[in-house]
C-alpha cells in the first residue's frame, strides 16, 4: 500500500471517528407540560417518552402544577435552559407567559415546538421567539365536533357550556367552536349558561348543580374537557338527572370508562398521547435538519361514543391512553 | 393604695431581635452541597443567578410577611394583592395610554391601599387578621379577574419589562430588588422605631399599649406596608411575564409565610430576622431549582418543602428547650 493511500485511509478513519463521535452524542429533548394531575398531560408525557425511544433521543419531562398560573412554569423553563437541552417541546399555560424564556432558547438556536396550540405564531415572533411548529388538534374543531354530536342526539332544549380556565387559548377556542357550530346544526338548542369549571371536576360539579337548580329542565351539557365532564356526570347523577346528555373533550381513560358505562355520552378524543409522541419525534427531526410543513401539524380528532368503543375497529383507538 | 398594684402581672419577655436560625443556614449550605453533587449544572454562576431570579418575587413577599408575622398577625392576601395591583397598574397603559411611570405609581399605590383596607378591618373591625386577609384573598383575586376581563393584559412598556427581565452587569434586576428590599427591611426591623414597635406589639400587645404605643395605628401601617410590598412584587412579576396576569400569584402567600418561618421568624410574634427570611426563601428556591434540574416530579418538591418547614421549626424547639433546661 502506498504511503499516500495509507495517509488517505488514516485521514478518512479519523474523519469517520470524529463525525461518529459527534453523532454518537444523543440529543436531549426537554418537554415542559402543565397541570401534572390531569391524565391528559400524563398521556402526553407517556407519548413523549415513547417518541424519544423511537427517535433515538434522550428526553426529560417536567410539569408545572397549575394550568392557570404561568409564573412557576416560567421558572421551570428557565431552569431547563440551565442544563443540556437541545430542543424544547412546550405546552404553555398561556400564549405570552413563557415568551421571555423561549426568546432565550431561540437566541441559543434551540428549536421550539408548541403542543396543544398554546402559542400564537405572530405574538411569539414579535417577542423574538421562533416556534418551529405547532402540534395539536384544532380546539375550535373539537368544540364544533362536540356540537355536531350533541345535535345528533338532541335537537331542542337548554344547554350548559362548561368552559376551561379563563384566559387560556384552549378554553377560548373550544368554547368558541361549540358556540359557533351549535346554532348551525341544532337551532333549537340554546345555551342558558356558559361558566368556567377551571378544567376541574369539583368546580364543574358545583357549577352543574347550581345551573340544574336554576334550570330543572336542562337537557344537555358540553364540557370543554373530560375532567369537567366527569364532574358534571357526578352532579347530574346525584341530582337524579342521569338522562342528561353530556359531551366532553379529551378522551382520557376515565372518560372512556364513563362512556362504556353509559354515563358520559361522548368525548371528542384529542389523543394527547400523540401530542407527546409527535412532539418529540418532530423535535428529533428538526435536530437532524429536517423541516416540517405546514407550521401547524394537525393531530386528528376521534369522537368516542359507546358505539365506536364497542366496535373497536377505529385505527386511532390504539392512541387513546 | 400602691400604684404598682394595677400594673399587669404578666412578665414581659425580652425581645430577641436579630434571631437568625443558624440551623437554616446550615440546611441551606447542606442543600447546595447535595445539589451540586447530584447535578453538574447546579453550581454554575448562571444557575445561581437563575435561582435568585426565581426566588425574588416570593422572597420580596416573604420580607413583607416577616413584618406582619413579627407583629403576631398574618397576611394571607399577598398573593392576590400581587395580582390585583399589577392589573390596576397595567390598566394605566391598556387601555388608558398614560405614561409608563403611572404604572409603577398605581401598582404600588393599589397594593398599599388594599393593605390599608386590611389594616382598618383588623383594627377598627376588631376582626382577626387571619379572617380579614383570608377574605381579602378572595376579594382581591376576584377583582383582579374582573378588572382584567378574565385574561392576562399583555405587552407592557419597555421600562416595566426591564424591571422583570433586565440585567445590570449580568445580575437580574428582580434579584437586585430582592436584595435591596432585604437590606432596607433588615435596617427597618432592627434599627428603627417602626421595627421595634412591630416586634413589641407582636411580643406583648398589652405591654405595648401600657407604654403609650398607638397599637391600632401601627398595625394598620404594617398591613399597608405588606400591601405595598405585594404591589412591588406584582410590578416585578408583571415585568417577568410582560403581562399583568390575574391568575398569577396563587398560593404565593403560603410560600412567603413558609420562607419567613423557616428563616426563624416566630409565628406567634416578637422575634424575626430578615436575613433568616432570605435564607428561608433561598432554601425553597434551591429545592425547586435542584429538583427541576434533576427532572424530579413536582410532587416530590412539595413534600420536600413541607418537610423542611417542619424540620426547621422542630430544630428551633429543640434549641429553645435546651436553653431553658
Amino acid at each position: 500500500m502506498t504511503a499516500c493511500l495509507r495517509r488517505g485511509m488514516l485521514a478518512a478513519l479519523l474523519l469517520g471517528t470524529l463525525s461518529t463521535a459527534a453523532w454518537a452524542q444523543p440529543k436531549t429533548v426537554g418537554v415542559l407540560l402543565k397541570n401534572v394531575s390531569n391524565p391528559f398531560w400524563d398521556a402526553a408525557a407517556q407519548g413523549a417518552k415513547d417518541g424519544a425511544k423511537a427517535a433515538g433521543v434522550n428526553v426529560y419531562v417536567l410539569s408545572s402544577q397549575s394550568d392557570a398560573d404561568v409564573g412557576p412554569q416560567l421558572d421551570i423553563c428557565n431552569t431547563m435552559l440551565e442544563r443540556k437541552t437541545d430542543a424544547l417541546v412546550v405546552a404553555a399555560v398561556n400564549p405570552t407567559g413563557l415568551l421571555p424564556c423561549l426568546a432565550q432558547a431561540t437566541k441559543r438556536g434551540i428549536p421550539i415546538l408548541d403542543i396543544d396550540s398554546n402559542l400564537v405564531q405572530d405574538i411569539a415572533e414579535k417577542a423574538g421567539v421562533n416556534v418551529a411548529n405547532s402540534i395539536g388538534s384544532d380546539n375550535r374543531q373539537a368544540g364544533a365536533q362536540g356540537a355536531k354530536y350533541m345535535a345528533g342526539k338532541i335537537q331542542k332544549g337548554k344547554v350548559l357550556l362548561l368552559e376551561g380556565a379563563p384566559g387560556t387559548l384552549t378554553a377560548i377556542d373550544r368554547a368558541a367552536g361549540f358556540k359557533d357550530e351549535l346554532p348551525k346544526v341544532a337551532p333549537g338548542l340554546h345555551i342558558v349558561a356558559s361558566l368556567t369549571g377551571n378544567w376541574e371536576r369539583d368546580k364543574a360539579a358545583n357549577v352543574t348543580n347550581d345551573v340544574l337548580t336554576a334550570n330543572p329542565d336542562l337537557a344537555a351539557i358540553f364540557a370543554s374537557n373530560d375532567q369537567m365532564g366527569l364532574g358534571a356526570v357526578e352532579a347530574a347523577r346525584a341530582a337524579g338527572r342521569s338522562d342528561l346528555i353530556i359531551v366532553s373533550v379529551d378522551g382520557i381513560p376515565d372518560a372512556v370508562a364513563a362512556i362504556k358505562e353509559g354515563r358520559l355520552a361522548a368525548s371528542v378524543a384529542q389523543l394527547p398521547y400523540l401530542f407527546g409522541y409527535r412532539g418529540v419525534e418532530t423535535a428529533a427531526g428538526l435536530l437532524a435538519g429536517k423541516t416540517y410543513h405546514p407550521w401547524k401539524l394537525v393531530i386528528p380528532l376521534v369522537v368516542l361514543d359507546k358505539a365506536v368503543l364497542e366496535k373497536g375497529t377505529d385505527p386511532m383507538l390504539k392512541y387513546v391512553r | 393604695m400602691s400604684q404598682n398594684a394595677t400594673v399587669a402581672t404578666r412578665p414581659v419577655k425580652i425581645i430577641r431581635v436579630g434571631t437568625l436560625r443558624y440551623e437554616s443556614l446550615a440546611v441551606l449550605i447542606l442543600l447546595c452541597a447535595a445539589m451540586s453533587f447530584l447535578s453538574p449544572y447546579f453550581l454554575g454562576l448562571h444557575n445561581i443567578l437563575n435561582i435568585f431570579l426565581a426566588t425574588s418575587v416570593i422572597g420580596i413577599l416573604a420580607i413583607g410577611s416577616t413584618f406582619v408575622i413579627c407583629m403576631a398577625a398574618i397576611d394571607l392576601s399577598v398573593g392576590s394583592l400581587l395580582a390585583v395591583s399589577a392589573v390596576c397598574g397595567a390598566l394605566m397603559v391598556k387601555p388608558l395610554h398614560l405614561p409608563w411611570p403611572m404604572v409603577i405609581v398605581v401598582t404600588l399605590a393599589a397594593g398599599g391601599l388594599f393593605g390599608l383596607a386590611n389594616g382598618f378591618l383588623v383594627t377598627h373591625g376588631r376582626i382577626p387578621s387571619f379572617i380579614v386577609t383570608l377574605g381579602m384573598l378572595g376579594i382581591a383575586r376576584g377583582l383582579a379577574f374582573i378588572l382584567a376581563g378574565g385574561r392576562a393584559i399583555y405587552d407592557m412598556p419597555a421600562p416595566i419589562v426591564w424591571l422583570g427581565q433586565g440585567r445590570v452587569l449580568g445580575v437580574p434586576v428582580p434579584m437586585i430588588a430582592f436584595l435591596a428590599v432585604a437590606v432596607i427591611g433588615h435596617f427597618v426591623l432592627q434599627h428603627t422605631r417602626f421595627g421595634k414597635y412591630t416586634l413589641v406589639v407582636g411580643d406583648n400587645v398589652m405591654a405595648a399599649r401600657v407604654t403609650g404605643l398607638r397599637v391600632g395605628r401601627h398595625v394598620t401601617k404594617v398591613f399597608a406596608l405588606s400591601g405595598a410590598i405585594a404591589g412591588l412584587a406584582g410590578l416585578l412579576q408583571m415585568g417577568r411575564l410582560n403581562a399583568a396576569d390575574p391568575a398569577t400569584g396563587i398560593f404565593f402567600e403560603l410560600n412567603a409565610i413558609t420562607a419567613a418561618i423557616i428563616g426563624g421568624t416566630n409565628l406567634f410574634g416578637g422575634e424575626g430576622s430578615i436575613l433568616g427570611t432570605v435564607i428561608g426563601a433561598l432554601i425553597m428556591g434551591v429545592i425547586l431549582n435542584g429538583l427541576n434540574l434533576l427532572a424530579v416530579q413536582a410532587f416530590y418538591q412539595q413534600v420536600a418543602i413541607g418537610a423542611v418547614l417542619i424540620i426547621a421549626v422542630w430544630l428551633d424547639r429543640l434549641r429553645a428547650g435546651a436553653q431553658e433546661a
